[in-house]
């Protein structure tokens, strides 16, 4: 019998079920989960930067907004195709990254947090004001990714860029950078005495987060048809730390759970208008009293010791016959 | 410049100012290969200053310091760490969530030559020589105080040191583990480890070392045989608190 750990064979029910979902939900909850997707490739990418790296960014919103724009801007003001348009926002998002983190990653802890603040916001600002390229608040019209009326195949599209982020994100934490980005969470100055080159892999680790934001904002920029400088509030980087950390910020399965739980906690409570937020802000805090590594590595560790006990029971009957 | 003959490592004029402070003013030493030196001197006399200083941590104010012919003064910490230039710090700073062997492997890994199954095979030896081999997989921050010092060791020594710069190896320890700590140095120092030992137990330090330098108020004041050191006037004075004549 095929024997998995408990983390990956939640994770394989977990995708069956995803897969599934849209065979019993209606347009309307196809679409919610479709931006749902949106909210876990952000949160994955930015419990990389915090949870692993220990990288506290406010500008993974920024990111996200970036790519969704040069991705429109590209597509409809310089006329590129869509396939070169996105290529190009993602090659932008990957350059912008690289440098703001070699600009800002030499910062450490809450001069870090508030450099990333503050280049979120002038970035917002200039979204707003630049109304002749960007059309300010009034939306920039973003050209669709398919033909029809259908949200599924946003649906599955977000699906399949989860499930590629998080294929890549632990790939490259299964290499030796995986190791060295722990150990600079843990104690930089010592991972600098130890040869680690901290800069070095501080810039990668923001540039590939980045990239993965800017791929989120352009998805969503393409799904829902229009953006607006809105897309990198303060409050909506307030919502994507709070999916990571109550899924789980060390853990990139548990940052997509919990996006995509708060954020449908979120539509399934929104006849009670603004008292939603208030319910995620304590929820939040009790996941941090109680919980501090968030609820999926609670899961995993209940789901793992019940494996355990299961296989310290002794089999009645012999072996098996098949 | 190296003298061409055992001389691998000089400091030459080594000052730190932080403002008004001059934390360490115009020092100068050189360290032979396989030689093992005593740093000693009250508390704020420079010496933890000097290992950051040596080590790539802080930036020199002025100075040369020069390992095997190449001035690394501007140097950051990890291209002194891949010239084998290791240090372990005052307080352990271990990567506390890591396993203790993570812990020594990141160094090793830090050489993008060394494989991984290598990195795991000689951190499975140097636990094995520090006789932490049964805690191989307990996270770092589990460990007693005197295994951490003793992991921080076997960290720098998975950079396969030539320079191995111990700062407070012995404080805080346990009086049976310090005297395996000493063991461990001078077993290092036989296989031909290069050693600067930095402490105030200076009964530890005397049985260990036959070179001691000694640093008052970030100036060395005295440099040579432990015994004949001990006895210089200027160190007394600045063991005892009164005022040196420089």
């Amino acid at each position: 019998m095929l024997h998995l750990s408990f983390t990956r064979w939640s994770q394989a029910v977990l995708l069956i079920v995803a897969l599934l979902l849209p065979l019993g939900m209606g347009p309307y909850w196809i679409h919610v989960g479709a931006i749902a997707w949106y909210y876990a490739l952000l949160a994955a990418s930015w419990a990389l930067l915090a949870g692993y790296a220990g990288q506290f960014s406010f500008a993974h919103v920024a990111f996200a907004a970036l790519g969704g724009y040069a991705s429109a801007l590209c597509a409809g003001q310089l006329g590129f195709s869509l396939p070169v348009a996105i290529i190009t926002a993602i090659l932008l998002a990957a350059v912008i990254g690289a440098l703001i983190g070699a600009l800002v990653l030499r910062l450490s802890g809450p001069y870090l947090a508030l450099f990333t603040l503050a280049i979120s916001e002038i970035f917002r600002l200039m979204l707003v004001a630049e109304e002749d390229v960007t059309r300010g608040m009034l939306g920039l019209p973003v050209p669709g990714l398919f033909t029809g009326k259908s949200d599924i195949p946003y649906y599955y599209l977000g699906l399949a860029l989860v499930v590629l982020a998080l294929v890549a994100m632990n790939g490259l934490l299964a290499t030796r950078v995986g190791l060295f980005l722990r150990a600079i969470r843990e104690d930089e100055g010592a991972a600098r005495a130890s040869g680690v080159d901290t800069t070095r892999y501080k810039i990668l680790v923001f540039v590939v987060t980045s990239v993965i934001a800017a791929i989120a904002g352009i998805y969503y920029g393409h799904f829902i048809g229009i953006l607006t400088p809105n897309i990198a509030i303060l409050p909506e980087m307030g919502l994507v730390i709070a999916m990571a950390v109550i899924g789980g910020i060390e853990s990139l399965p548990g940052a997509v759970i919990g996006a995509v739980v708060v954020f449908l906690l979120s539509e399934t409570l929104r006849s009670y208008g603004e008292w939603r937020f208030v319910l995620m802000g304590l929820a939040l805090i009790l996941v941090q009293r109680f919980a501090q590594n968030g609820l999926f590595p609670v899961l995993e560790s209940l789901g793992r010791r019940r494996q355990e006990r299961r296989a310290a029971i002794p089999s009645v009957g012999g072996p098996s016959n098949g | 410049m190296a003298d061409g003959g055992t001389m691998f490592f000089s400091v030459n004029g080594l000052s730190k100012h932080f403002g008004g402070i001059h934390a360490v003013e115009n020092l100068s030493f050189t360290l032979e290969r396989g030689e093992i030196l005593g740093l000693i001197g009250p508390n704020g006399s420079g010496k933890t200053t000097t290992i950051n200083m040596v080590t790539g941590a802080l930036r020199p104010t002025g100075g040369t310091i020069v390992v095997e012919g190449s001035d690394m003064a501007h140097s950051p910490a990890h291209l002194f760490a891949r010239r084998g230039v290791a240090r372990t710090f005052q307080v352990p700073r271990l990567f506390r969530r890591m396993t203790v062997l993570e812990n020594l492997i990141v160094p090793a890994l830090s050489d993008y030559a060394e494989r991984r199954s290598t990195a795991e095979e000689r951190a499975r030896g140097v636990l094995q020589f520090l006789k932490l081999g049964h805690l191989a997989n307990q996270y770092a921050r589990a460990l007693s105080g005197g295994q951490q010092k003793l992991l921080e060791l076997g960290r720098a020594l998975m950079l396969k040191p030539r320079l191995l710069l111990l700062d407070e190896p012995f404080a805080g320890v346990h009086p049976r583990l310090l005297e395996e700590i000493i063991d461990h140095i001078k077993s290092l120092n036989r296989d031909g480890h290069t050693i600067v030992l930095v402490d105030h137990n200076l009964e530890a330090i005397q049985s260990v070392v036959t070179r001691v330098m000694v640093m008052a108020r970030g100036q060395k004041i005295a440099d040579g045989n432990v015994a004949e050191v001990l006895q210089n006037p200027d160190v007394v004075r600045a063991y005892t608190g009164t005022r040196t004549s420089h």
